[in-house]
């Protein structure tokens, strides 16, 4: 993945113009799903779908995805996500260095 | 109807391979134009009549409509939506008479279901979208015309084939009748594709890859070789005449009788006594006898054993007195749809005084003689009329309909 902030931003909000056919000029970060961008919980679904295609991971199961509001969540949600995933491929490349124990 | 409440039509809505209006729509259909092409490799090359499908034709539905619509649906809300602005009738209205809908289709979707199945198939489960299973159910068509047009009353989808759309008609009608409500958008909607045309294929009832895709089908013809497929939608606006009166609607005719039944026994043949006993009580429903009806709108889709079976039927009620025409030499075979969207064309015709012959039929088979035939266009006033739908399992069903209540 490695994505800048900047084109994780251009990636979900691409994803709501094509997909939810929101008008690019509604999306601020401050802006809630439902409220404001008028989705419900089937579109928020298929907006995970098309993301997890996009980003390369499996969200079904996340329970901190299922926890965003705002659009400016997704975007901390995948930024911080990334993160996590590049620690833990860091951590299992160090690993994989070490001779195991006792050997 | 006796002793029930009498039914009119006061809206008229179609989309179709040959016009989303009945005016356009009944304008090909005089000027002999075919809607049959041939279709991809995907299809083996048969002759199919496809519906328009592009997406920007959709696009006066709102997305929050339109994520849970395959074609058939689409096709649905689109005539939905002009029978509607057809009767004059507004939202409000809907919901303070509580109005509901019936339409049918064969199997909801079927490019919906493949699309889903698909992904399974391929290990791609995780890419399945809430929205497959609201495109592909069967009562697909029913619930996103009520949506589209906010109805708040009773939702029905037969699912009988072929009939579907007619038996919605018919199931409509005998809510009003009954007092149940005053008003139903009521039809039929399909869409086609290469499981539908495999399967008539498989059972040797499909217009041969071979030829002028446009020479097939051939109803009621010596040279008939199958079916073609089609697909679009029909809806009616369905009322309680004494409403309809009152408020001042255009009536475009009274649905005076309907009737479906079954041989008990039928797969997929045709069961010509069945047919006939069917058409017969549709008459004695409709207080009218079988020469007082002006035009028989056929279901004769071309194969070999059940336009026989229809012809025989149409002689033994009908003789050789009333005419007779199948519109799927120009249409297809719409499948859901045929029912609903042929009596659109018959309204037209009726308003024209003319009927529309049955395109593709020159020589008439031996087995579907002894009926009048309807060859080239005929001026002819139509004042009852008769429409016919049939299905496989066995299933007929027949509704007359009186112009100029």
């Amino acid at each position: 993945m490695n994505l800048t902030r900047q084109e994780i931003i251009e990636a979900v909000n691409g994803a709501l113009v094509n997909e939810m056919e929101l008008d690019p000029a509604d999306l601020a970060p401050e802006k809630t799903f439902f409220d404001d961008l008028g989705l419900d919980s089937l579109d928020m679904v298929d907006l995970m779908i098309g993301l997890q295609r996009k980003f390369g991971v499996s969200l079904r199961e996340n329970e901190e995805i299922k926890k965003v509001r705002t659009l400016g969540d997704v975007y901390d949600f995948f930024e911080k996500y990334q993160a996590e995933l590049t620690r833990q491929a860091e951590e299992a490349k160090k690993q994989a260095g070490q001779p195991a124990n006792g050997q | 109807m006796n002793g029930l409440k009498r039914v009119v039509i006061t809206g008229c809505g179609v989309y179709s391979a040959l016009g989303d209006t009945p005016a356009a729509l009944f304008d090909n259909l005089a000027q002999g134009k075919s809607a049959v092409v041939r279709a991809g490799e995907d299809e083996h090359f048969l002759p199919t009549a496809p519906a328009p499908r592009d997406p920007e034709r959709f696009r006066v539905l709102p997305r929050t409509l339109r994520r849970a619509m395959a074609p058939s649906a689409c096709f649905t809300a689109m005539a939905g939506l002009a029978a509607l602005n057809d009767s004059g009738l507004t939202r409000d209205d809907l919901v303070a008479l509580n109005a509901g809908c019936a339409v049918g289709s064969t199997m909801g979707s079927v490019s919906a279901l493949r699309d889903g199945y698909s992904l399974v198939f391929s290990g791609q489960s995780d890419r399945l979208s809430p929205m497959h299973f609201f495109k592909s159910a069967s009562h697909t068509t029913a619930f996103n015309l009520a949506r589209t047009l906010g109805l708040q009353g009773a939702i029905y989808s037969p699912c009988s084939a072929c009939a579907s759309g007619l038996q919605a008609m018919g199931l409509g009608a005998a809510l009003i009748a009954s007092g149940q409500t005053e008003v139903m958008f009521c039809g039929g909607a399909d869409e086609t594709g290469s499981e539908v045309s495999g399967s008539f294929a498989l059972m040797y009832a499909h217009a041969p890859a071979e030829g002028d895709p446009q020479e097939s089908p051939q109803p009621f013809s010596a040279h008939r070789k199958g079916l073609v497929c089609g697909e679009g939608a029909g809806i009616f606006c369905l009322e309680e005449y004494e409403h309809a009166r009152r408020r001042g609607a255009h009536i475009y005719g009274e649905i005076v009788g309907y009737a479906s039944n079954s041989g008990g026994t039928g797969l997929s043949q045709s069961d010509a006594p069945a047919i006939a006993r069917c058409m017969t009580a549709t008459c004695a429903m409709a207080g009218i006898a079988p020469s007082d009806i002006d035009y028989i709108s056929a279901h004769a889709t071309s194969t070999l054993q059940g336009d026989a079976a229809e012809a025989a039927a149409i002689r033994d009620v009908f003789g050789d007195s009333v005419p007779v025409s199948s519109l799927k030499g120009h249409l297809g075979h719409t499948l859901g749809a045929s029912g609903p969207l042929e009596m659109a064309a018959v309204f037209e015709m009726a308003r024209h005084n003319l009927l529309i012959p049955t395109r593709n039929l020159r020589d008439v088979a031996d087995d579907c003689a002894g009926i009048d035939h309807v060859t080239a266009p005929r001026e002819k006033k139509i004042r009852v009329f008769f429409k016919n739908s049939f299905a496989f399992g066995g299933i007929n069903a027949s509704l007359i309909c009186k112009i100029n209540v």
